[in-house]
C-alpha cells in the first residue's frame, strides 16, 4: 500500500496543476458573468430609468401647469411599484421639491444635491440603500426635473443569482473532473504498481525468484522497463549477452 | 399591499339596517346585474329601485372611516325608504371594500359600472382611491357615470380634466389646511411644519398648508411622512425627530387616524409640544380613542389637538341637520356592511358618519329632482337643478357648471371631556407666548 501510495505521489503535481487550472478557468469565467451581468443590467437600469424619468416629465407637464400636486403624486407613486424604482422626486424650476416617495423624509444627500443636475449619478441613502439615480427635464429644465432611484442592490441580486447559477454548474463538472482523475490515475497506478513490485523482487530475489509476471508482457513503456530490469538483472548476475532489450 | 378586493370579499347590497332586518323590514340585497324595469331606460333604476355603488375601506387601518360614513348615509337612505322611497324607488347601496388601496378601488369600479351596472357612485372614500378611479369615469363618459360627493378633499376631482365627473359635497382639503395656517397665524404660530401620507392625500394637503403660507411670504419649515397603512402600533419617533429639528410653532397632520395617533403619541412622548393639527378625513373619534384608550394620563395626548370638520359638530343639536341625523342613527343604528369581517364597534355619532348622512341627504334630493325616466344622462341636470337647497346646516347648497362642491364652511374642534366640541378662541387655546 505505501508503494502504491509512492506511485501516485508522481500524479499529485499534475493533479494540482489540473485543479489549479480549473480554478483559474471557474474564476475567471466568474469574474467575466460578474463583469458583463453588471455591466449589461446597470446599463439596461440607467436607460429604463432614463425612459421613466423621461416618460414622467412629458406626463407631468400639464399636471404641473394646473398646480395639481396630488395627481402628480399618484401618477408618480404609480410608477414606483415598477419593481427597481425605489423613489422619485420632482422639483419645479426654482429646485423646490414638488412630489416625492421618500418615508420619513427626503434624505440629506439629496437635499444637497443639485436639483437641476439630470445626470446619471450613483447615491448611497443611509438606511435606504444603494442607488442609480437618472433625471429628465421637464420643458427643457424650464418647469423642473424629474429624479428616478434605482435599486442598485437588485442588480447585486441578480449578478448574486448568475453566479450562484454559475457555481452550480462549475461545481458540478468539478466534482465529475476529480473522479475521472481519480479513476485515471489508479488506471495509470496499476501497471506501474506491478512493475515496482515486479523490480522490487528481482532486485531482493534475483530473475529465477521473480518468475515471468504479466508486466514483461506489455507493449507500453511499463513493460519495456520491465523487460529492462530483468535485461539489467540478468547482467549483473553474468547470463546475458551485452545486448539491450528493444 | 394587496387588499381584500371585490373577487375575495364579494359585494353587498344594502338597503336595510341589522335592527331593520331583525324586525322584519323590507327585503334587501340587489344580487347579479339590474335588469331594467318597463319605461326606465337607465342602467341601475328600476321601477323598484335606485342601485348606487360603492368602494371603500371597509378593512384595514383606515376602516373605520368607510364604515362610519356607511353608516351615516345608510341611516338616512333607510329612513327615506321606509317612507316608500324616492318615487317609489328604494335606495339600496351596493358595496365593495378597497381596504384604502387604489388598485382593489379600479377594480370594483370596474365591477360596479360594467357588471352591477349601478346608477352612480356614491360615497367613496379617500384621495389615492378616488384619484386612481377618476380617469375610469372619462372612459367610461358615454355612459354618463358620475361620482357623487367622494370622502376626499381632494383637487383631482375638483379641477379639470376630471372635475366635470365628480360632484362634491364637503369643502376641500385646500379651504381646510388654508384655514389652518390663517388661524395658527393669527396667534403668532408662524412656522408651520407638516406631517403627511406618502401618497396623493398627503401631497393634497401638503400643497394646501404650502399654498396658504405662499400667500404670506412663508414656507413650509419641516416635513415628514409615512406609509399609507401605518397601524397606531407602529413607531414614529424618526418622523418626530425630523420635525422637532424644524423647531416648528404648529405641527399639521394629513393623513389617517391610526398613523396620525401614533405620531401625536410619539411626538408627546419625545417633548414636542405644539399643537398638532389634523384634517376632517383623519376620523376624529378613531384618533381620540387610540389616543385614550388604554392610555395613562391621556389627557397629555389630546391637550394639543385641534381637528378640522367639514360639518358641523354633532353635539350642536341647535343644527337642524344635526338633530335629525342623531334622531335617525338612533332609531335605525346601521350596522356596517355585511363585507366587514375585522371586528369594530360602531360609534353611535361621529363627524364621518355625520358627513356620510348629509351625502346621503343631498343624494336622495338630487335622485328626487330627475327626470322620468331617470337615466343617468339626467344626473347633471338634476344637480344643477339644486339652487339655494336647505340641507339643514348653516349654508345653503347650490350647484352649477362652475360649481361642483356644495359646502365651503371649515370648522374647527379640540378636545374637551373626551370629546371633540367647536373651538371657539383659538387665541386662548394656542396663542403663541
Amino acid at each position: 500500500m505505501a508503494e502504491a501510495t509512492k506511485v501516485k505521489k508522481l500524479f499529485q503535481k499534475t493533479l494540482f496543476g489540473v485543479f489549479s487550472l480549473f480554478g483559474f478557468i471557474a474564476l475567471s469565467m466568474s469574474a467575466l458573468c460578474i463583469y458583463t451581468v453588471d455591466t449589461h443590467l446597470s446599463e439596461e437600469y440607467v436607460s429604463n430609468s432614463q425612459d421613466i424619468a423621461k416618460t414622467i416629465a412629458d406626463s407631468s407637464v400639464d399636471i404641473m401647469l394646473n398646480r395639481n400636486l396630488a395627481a402628480l403624486q399618484s401618477l408618480v407613486d404609480q410608477f414606483v411599484e415598477i419593481q427597481g424604482i425605489k423613489y422619485i422626486y420632482i422639483t419645479n424650476e426654482t429646485g423646490e421639491f414638488l412630489v416625492h416617495t421618500f418615508v420619513p423624509g427626503i434624505p440629506d444627500e439629496v437635499l444637497s444635491a443639485d436639483p437641476m443636475n439630470t445626470a446619471s449619478v450613483e447615491r448611497t441613502l443611509p438606511g435606504m440603500g444603494d442607488f442609480v439615480e437618472v433625471g429628465a427635464p421637464i420643458l427643457a429644465g424650464v418647469a423642473g426635473t424629474v429624479h428616478v432611484g434605482m435599486d442598485t442592490s437588485l442588480i447585486a441580486l441578480k449578478i448574486q443569482r448568475a453566479i450562484g447559477r454559475q457555481i452550480y454548474l462549475i461545481s458540478g463538472v468539478f466534482l465529475v473532473g476529480v473522479f475521472a482523475a481519480i479513476w485515471l490515475v489508479n488506471l495509470a497506478a496499476k501497471p506501474l504498481n506491478a512493475l515496482l513490485a515486479y523490480a522490487v523482487e528481482l532486485a531482493r530475489q534475483g530473475q529465477a525468484a521473480a518468475g515471468e509476471p504479466a508486466v514483461l508482457e506489455r507493449n507500453d513503456e511499463v513493460g519495456q522497463l520491465a523487460r529492462l530490469f530483468l535485461y539489467m538483472a540478468r547482467q549483473n548476475s553474468g547470463d546475458e549477452p551485452a545486448k539491450a532489450p528493444a | 399591499m394587496q387588499r381584500k378586493s371585490s373577487g375575495k370579499s364579494g359585494p353587498s347590497s344594502h338597503a336595510l339596517t341589522r335592527r331593520a332586518a331583525l324586525s322584519g323590514g323590507v327585503a334587501g340585497a340587489v344580487l347579479g346585474p339590474l335588469a331594467h324595469g318597463a319605461g326606465v331606460a337607465g342602467a341601475g333604476v328600476t321601477d323598484t329601485e335606485f342601485v348606487l355603488g360603492t368602494s371603500a375601506a371597509f378593512s384595514g387601518p383606515s376602516m373605520g372611516l368607510g364604515i362610519e360614513l356607511y353608516r351615516g348615509a345608510m341611516a338616512y337612505f333607510e329612513h327615506i325608504n321606509r317612507q316608500g322611497g324616492i318615487g317609489g324607488r328604494r335606495v339600496v347601496l351596493k358595496t365593495y371594500d378597497d381596504g384604502y388601496q387604489p388598485d382593489p378601488s379600479v377594480r370594483n369600479t370596474m365591477n360596479l359600472v360594467l357588471e352591477d351596472g349601478v346608477f352612480l357612485l356614491f360615497g367613496y372614500v379617500g384621495t389615492p382611491t378616488v384619484t386612481r378611479v377618476l380617469p375610469m369615469l372619462k372612459l367610461f363618459q358615454n355612459r354618463n357615470v358620475y361620482m357623487f360627493f367622494p370622502f376626499t378633499g381632494a383637487q383631482p376631482q375638483r379641477e379639470p380634466p376630471y372635475g366635470e365627473f365628480a360632484f362634491n359635497l364637503r369643502a376641500s382639503y385646500r379651504q381646510e389646511t388654508a384655514g389652518l395656517v390663517n388661524n395658527f397665524y393669527a396667534v403668532g404660530r408662524w412656522r408651520i411644519a407638516v406631517f403627511y401620507q406618502a401618497d396623493a392625500y398627503g401631497r393634497s394637503g401638503w400643497a394646501g398648508v404650502r399654498a396658504a403660507l405662499a400667500e404670506r411670504g412663508e414656507t413650509i419649515v419641516g416635513e415628514a411622512t409615512y406609509q399609507r397603512g401605518t397601524k397606531f402600533t407602529a413607531t414614529m419617533r424618526r418622523q418626530v425627530e425630523i420635525l422637532q429639528a424644524a423647531q416648528p410653532d404648529a405641527v399639521i397632520c394629513i393623513g389617517s387616524y391610526a398613523a396620525c395617533a401614533a405620531f401625536v403619541r410619539d411626538a408627546v412622548d419625545l417633548g414636542l409640544r405644539v399643537p398638532i393639527a389634523n384634517l376632517s378625513f383623519v376620523g376624529s373619534e378613531n384618533l381620540l380613542k387610540l389616543l385614550t384608550e388604554g392610555m395613562e394620563n391621556s389627557s397629555q395626548y389630546t391637550d394639543w389637538l385641534v381637528n378640522s370638520q367639514v360639518v358641523p359638530s354633532y353635539e350642536n343639536v341647535s343644527i337642524p341637520a344635526v338633530r335629525e341625523y342623531r334622531e335617525l342613527m338612533a332609531r335605525y343604528d346601521p350596522a356596517p356592511p355585511e363585507l366587514v369581517t375585522e371586528p369594530y364597534t360602531p360609534f353611535p355619532q361621529s363627524f364621518v358618519s355625520l358627513e356620510g348622512f348629509l351625502n346621503a341627504k343631498l343624494m336622495a334630493e338630487v335622485l328626487r329632482r330627475l327626470d322620468e325616466p331617470p337615466t343617468r344622462a339626467g344626473l347633471e341636470r338634476a344637480v344643477f337643478a339644486v339652487q339655494g337647497f336647505n340641507l339643514g346646516v348653516s349654508e345653503l347648497i347650490s350647484f352649477g357648471p362652475a360649481r361642483r362642491q356644495g359646502m365651503q364652511r371649515v370648522y374647527y374642534t379640540v378636545v374637551e371631556g373626551g370629546r371633540f366640541v367647536t373651538l371657539e378662541d383659538w387665541g386662548a387655546k394656542f396663542a403663541k407666548t
